[in-house]
Formats: structure tokens, C-alpha cells, sequence
């Protein structure tokens, strides 16, 4: 039988040499490819050069700090990107393969490291990389330019907001929150709400939504019945179902507070002289939820001055290492502790209080007080 | 949560014999020991940890202003150190570990007993009148070159990187987990370590020292090396010829070696 070698016309020094792919025995041998790639030639690299002496100074690091150990470890490594400095100073942006042989003692005697040119491949990355980036840049800036806008001031209230994005989430979330004066000039609208989903699609349904509120608002709906048109809006238009919100109405001359929520956490009360509470009632499903509505149930209460509404997403409350009770009980804590704290705004104490290292959701918390006012 | 859990302290040898730690660098985890710690387990109380970040750590306990800077991972050591209840401490730090075993020492001092400090830089960053072998331009290729590694891993290993018990079946796939680490925190990690400046903490320290260099070390080299023997009052200097940034994997007989011959002193 005729050695397949001689039938295919190859040697082993060609398949060494010419092999579709750089080839280093560091760096003791290297082959024609590698040099034709890099223009670096074997006289130089035979010349007692070390393989990450090829590389970048940034990929230089790496090398030592992730490749070679790992090499060590495992005795081999797969797929890492590095570039490769050419003769004339250029990247060849390259993958390489390394596997490690040592002696009879276990001593390490050669690495074995194929280069693979990635020049188009890392082109793409850096344009997905981009491209992942700049939605994102994109998504919160149409996030900043939607829940922009001056929140409602008077004699008598104080309205904060803290608006958290989730530190190490990748894309935008879908909170907002929004208090506006509503006709009679002497109430004013209060809407915290969470869309489902996140980036570009969960900020643009959550800047709909939020000027749906609005305009319904606008037409003197009481809370309950703000939340069946809204159900009627996602329906019509396909757009945040799932939703959650709790809508409100402060009287700042009677101080009365009506309020629904739409399978949302509850708002936090704090009357003065009492601990804090949830408010349980007026509760209902989210937006247009597979359940049905259930009917939209409202309540109202009367807040004494010097009262505090809290309305928050559940960004606040949740974390994976606690419960939900544990993460509200946490808050009541937290408003206990900074409710008469003068030196700083609740709001920002309350999510210092709650914050969460591991967190990735975002955080949405609304606190609206009501004053005492000379004028009664 | 206790320090042990943070750090994924482990911890071997008689109970009762002096304690070594070991504490890896910038890169992988405690597994940078494993050729190391063994030969020290029969006459020392040997101590592993993962820096929070790295490994087994819990990611959950990392704070971008606790570790802010190199303070931070400091007072890590500190506290396990102080959890265990440990007393003239063999120090062992590999490279960015070796500054933090400096800060550690520092604040300390009659905690530790003797510090062994593997291809240490004060400032990865050249200056007037410095060579650190590296300017800022370079670094930001490091995180670059982070960036690109990870992309492969983003998504589907996520959850693996980070730790994420859920999914044991991820586990298996990922060969590179002596390096698993939470991307953003990893780049947290390399910003904080190449971008400090510990020249003058050097000056804090005058517990026995000993500088292990390695020959060819592109991120240590061999003027950064005698930098630190000359401004480190008590320290030796020790010239391996093992290459590279890694003599405790690559040659661990002679690192051995060498810590056994400075500590016989």
C-alpha cells in the first residue's frame, strides 16, 4: 500500500510549514505562516524570544496572569485573544491555542501554540461590542430624556425621587416615576411603575405608558378608573402588558390621598407618631394581566401634615440572598431610622439603607411629604 | 457572613504550627498555590483565600468602595488573619498580593512575623525617574484584551462565572475556572492593581522580607525588583532563575526552595 503521503504529495515539513495556520514550538521552531503573517522572521524569533514578548504590553498582562497560569493548570489553553506585534509595528489580532508537554519529572519542556489570524473576526466583536455599548448609551439616555422634567413644587410638599439604575445590569430597566400637578391646581399626581423586560423595548413601552398616565390623568380620572383605561390602552396597542403601577392622588388642602395599585408593591404611609406601614387595600392585578383585571379597586385615606407617602419599585425590596418579607421589613426599618433625619433627603438615606452590592435591577423611590404650612 | 466564607479561606496543616498565607494575585485564585502549599503543610498551619472577586470568594461582598483600592483587600487579610486568630504570620504574596501583604503588614506590624513578596511592583506605571515597565496606555489594552476574552463568556457563562450554584451542568464546560471571575469585577481588580502607587508604603514595613525576583518577568522586572529590596528596610533579595511572572507554578521546586532557606534563617 502506498503511504498516504507520498500519494497526497505531502511532507511532514510541509504540513508543519505551510499548515493553514501559525505553528510555535516556543519558541524553539515556528513555521513559514506564522512568519509570512507576522513578518517577523526566524533568525529574529529563534533568538531566545519568549512567546509574550510577541504580544501587545495590555495582552502582555494577560498573558502572564491569566494564559500561563492556566497553561500550567491545565496543561492546556484554548482560544484566547491576543494580538500579535508584526515587524512593522501592526496588531494581528489572533486566537491562539497552547498545550503544554512536560518532562518525565513533571518539569513543563515545551509549549506547542497554533495562531489563528481573527483580524475580521475581532473587527466584528469590536463592532457587536460597540454596538452593545452604544444601545445601551442610547437606551439610557431615552431613559434621562423621558423621566426628565421638574417634579412639582409648593408650599407644603416636598417631592424627592431616586432613580437607581441597576449598577451591573447590561441594559436599561423599565421603572419610571412621575408627579405632576393635575387641573385644579391644588392636587397633584403621583405614579411609580415597573414595565417588564428590559432595554430599548422596555424603555420605550415604559415612556408610553408614562404619558398614557398622564393624559388620563389629565381628565380628572379617580385612581381606579385611571387603571381600567390604561388596562383599555395596553390592550388597544399591545404595549406593557404585565405592567405594574400604583397611581395617586394627594389633596394638598384636605391632605387626602386616594391611591391604586396595579399589582404593585405597596406604598409605604408614615403619619406622625406612628411606625411606618404598607397600605394593603385598593389593590389590584397588573396592566392587562392573562388574569383579567379582577376590577380595579381604589382606596383613600387622610393624611395628617407632616405625613409621608412612599411609593418604590421592587428593585428596593428585592435581593436573591433575602426574602421579600425580610426585604420589606427591611424598609419599615430603614424609614423608622431616617424619617426624622433632617441632615439628608429620606429618599436618598432610605435606598443608602436598602443597597444591595449584587443588585441589578433598577431602583425607583418616590417620597412625597406633606408639610404644614403657615397658611393651615 | 463570616471572613472564612468571603474569602473561601481554606486551611491546612497542624493547627498548632506557625501559620503561612498564601495569597494569590491578579489572574486566577488560591489554586496558584497548588504546587506550593503542600511542601509547607507538615511544619506550618497553612492558609488559602480567595480575593473577593476571584474563585470561591463571595462575589456578593464586593464593594467598588472597599476595594477601591489595594486598602481594601488590606484589611481582608487583616480580618482573616484576625478571624483565625493567627500569630507571626509567614506572609506569601504573588505579585499585586505582595503590595497587599505590605498594606496588611502596615497596619499590623506585630501580626506578622515574615514576608515573602513574589515578583512585587510598587507601581506597575513608569514615572520620572521610574521604570514600572508599563504606561496608562497599556493598561487600558489589558482591559481591552479582558473585554475581548470575556466576550465569548458573556452571556451563556455568566451565570457559571459568577458563581451561580443553579446550574451545575455549566460547570463542566468551562475549562479556563481556575480564572473564572466576574468580568466587571475583574476589571475593577486590574484598574485598582495597575494604577496604584505603593512606592511609599514600602517605607511603613520593617518585617523580614524577602523578595523572590524571576528572571524575564514582563510585569515585574528585575529593576522594579531592586527597587523594592533597596527602599524595603529588612528585606533580601532573592534572583530565581525560573521565567516568567509565575515561578510558583512554573518552577515551584525552586520557589520552594527559597522560602524554605529565607524562613531557616
Amino acid at each position: 500500500m502506498i503511504p498516504e503521503e507520498n500519494l497526497l504529495g505531502e511532507t511532514a515539513e510541509e504540513l508543519f510549514e505551510d499548515a493553514p495556520c501559525g505553528y510555535l514550538t516556543t519558541i524553539l521552531r515556528v513555521n513559514r505562516t506564522f512568519e509570512i503573517w507576522t513578518g517577523l522572521t526566524r533568525t529574529h524569533l529563534l533568538a531566545g524570544k519568549r512567546f509574550q514578548e510577541l504580544l501587545s504590553p495590555g495582552g502582555r498582562i494577560y498573558h502572564e496572569t491569566h494564559f500561563s497560569p492556566l497553561l500550567q493548570m491545565q496543561g492546556s489553553v484554548r482560544e484566547v485573544a491576543v494580538e500579535i506585534v508584526r515587524a512593522d509595528g501592526s496588531r494581528l489580532p489572533a486566537l491562539i491555542n497552547s498545550v503544554l508537554r512536560r518532562d518525565d519529572a513533571g518539569r513543563p519542556r515545551l509549549i506547542r501554540t497554533t495562531v489563528f489570524d481573527a483580524t475580521d473576526r475581532r473587527r466584528y466583536e469590536q463592532e457587536l461590542l460597540y454596538a452593545r455599548r452604544r444601545e445601551q448609551e442610547i437606551a439610557r439616555q431615552l431613559q434621562r430624556s423621558m423621566l426628565s422634567g421638574a417634579l412639582p413644587t409648593a408650599p407644603g410638599l416636598d417631592v424627592e425621587v431616586v432613580y437607581d439604575p441597576g449598577v451591573r445590569g447590561l441594559e436599561i430597566g423599565g421603572d419610571w416615576y412621575d408627579a405632576f400637578w393635575l387641573d385644579d391646581g391644588d392636587t397633584v399626581g403621583l405614579v411609580v411603575g415597573d414595565v417588564v423586560g428590559r432595554g430599548l423595548d422596555a424603555a420605550a413601552s415604559m415612556g408610553q405608558l408614562r404619558s398614557a398616565v398622564r393624559a388620563l390623568a389629565s381628565t380628572h380620572l379617580r385612581p381606579a378608573a385611571l387603571l381600567d383605561a390604561l388596562d383599555g390602552y395596553v390592550r388597544r396597542h399591545g404595549v406593557g402588558r404585565m405592567t405594574t403601577l400604583v397611581y395617586a392622588q394627594l389633596s394638598l388642602g384636605s391632605g387626602c390621598l386616594r391611591y391604586a395599585c396595579a399589582g404593585h408593591p405597596p406604598p409605604v404611609i408614615v403619619t406622625p407618631g406612628d411606625e411606618p406601614r404598607f397600605v394593603w387595600d385598593g389593590r389590584s392585578l397588573p396592566l392587562d394581566s392573562h388574569l383579567g383585571t379582577g376590577g380595579r379597586a381604589a382606596a383613600s385615606l387622610q393624611l395628617a401634615p407632616d405625613s409621608t407617602v412612599l411609593l418604590y419599585t421592587d428593585g428596593l425590596i428585592e435581593r436573591r440572598s433575602r426574602s421579600l418579607d425580610d426585604g420589606m421589613d427591611e424598609l419599615l426599618a430603614a424609614v423608622s431610622t431616617h424619617r426624622d433625619d433632617t441632615s439628608s433627603p429620606l429618599s436618598g438615606a432610605i435606598v443608602r439603607a436598602l443597597h444591595d452590592p449584587e443588585r441589578t435591577d433598577d431602583v425607583c423611590l418616590l417620597t412625597v411629604r406633606l408639610r404644614e404650612t403657615d397658611t393651615g | 457572613m463570616s471572613v472564612v466564607q468571603r474569602n473561601n479561606v481554606a486551611v491546612h496543616g497542624p493547627p498548632d504550627a506557625r501559620p503561612m498565607v498564601l495569597a494569590h494575585g491578579f489572574g486566577c485564585d488560591q489554586n496558584m498555590w497548588r504546587y506550593v502549599w503542600p511542601a509547607f503543610a507538615e511544619d506550618y498551619r497553612v492558609v488559602l483565600f480567595d480575593h473577593v472577586g476571584a474563585g470561591g470568594s463571595d462575589v456578593s461582598a464586593f464593594d467598588r468602595d472597599r476595594y477601591a483600592s489595594l486598602q481594601g483587600y488590606a484589611t481582608d487579610v487583616n480580618e482573616i488573619c484576625g478571624e483565625l486568630d493567627l500569630e507571626d504570620v509567614v506572609f506569601v504574596g504573588h505579585s499585586v498580593s505582595a503590595t497587599i501583604g505590605l498594606l496588611a503588614a502596615a497596619v499590623e506590624p506585630d501580626r506578622f512575623g515574615a514576608l515573602v513578596l513574589i515578583g512585587p511592583s510598587p507601581r506597575y506605571i513608569d514615572d520620572e525617574g521610574y521604570v514600572g515597565g508599563f504606561t496608562r496606555k497599556d493598561i487600558e489594552e489589558l482591559l481591552d484584551s479582558m473585554d475581548s476574552n470575556y466576550l465569548g463568556w458573556s452571556s451563556a457563562m455568566a451565570p457559571v462565572i459568577m458563581g451561580n450554584a443553579d446550574r451545575p451542568e455549566l460547570g463542566e464546560e468551562l475549562t479556563n475556572s481556575f480564572c473564572r471571575a466576574d468580568p466587571e469585577i475583574a476589571a475593577h481588580f486590574a484598574r485598582v492593581t495597575f494604577l496604584s502607587d505603593n512606592r511609599a508604603d514600602l517605607a511603613r514595613v520593617s518585617t523580614p522580607s524577602l523578595v523572590l525576583q524571576c528572571s524575564q518577568d514582563a510585569i515585574a522586572p528585575e529593576t522594579v525588583g531592586r527597587y523594592v529590596h533597596h527602599h524595603l528596610e529588612n528585606s533580601r533579595l532573592i534572583q530565581l532563575d525560573a521565567s516568567g511572572h509565575c515561578p510558583n507554578l512554573s518552577a515551584p521546586e525552586e520557589t520552594i526552595a527559597a522560602i524554605s532557606s529565607f524562613l531557616a534563617e
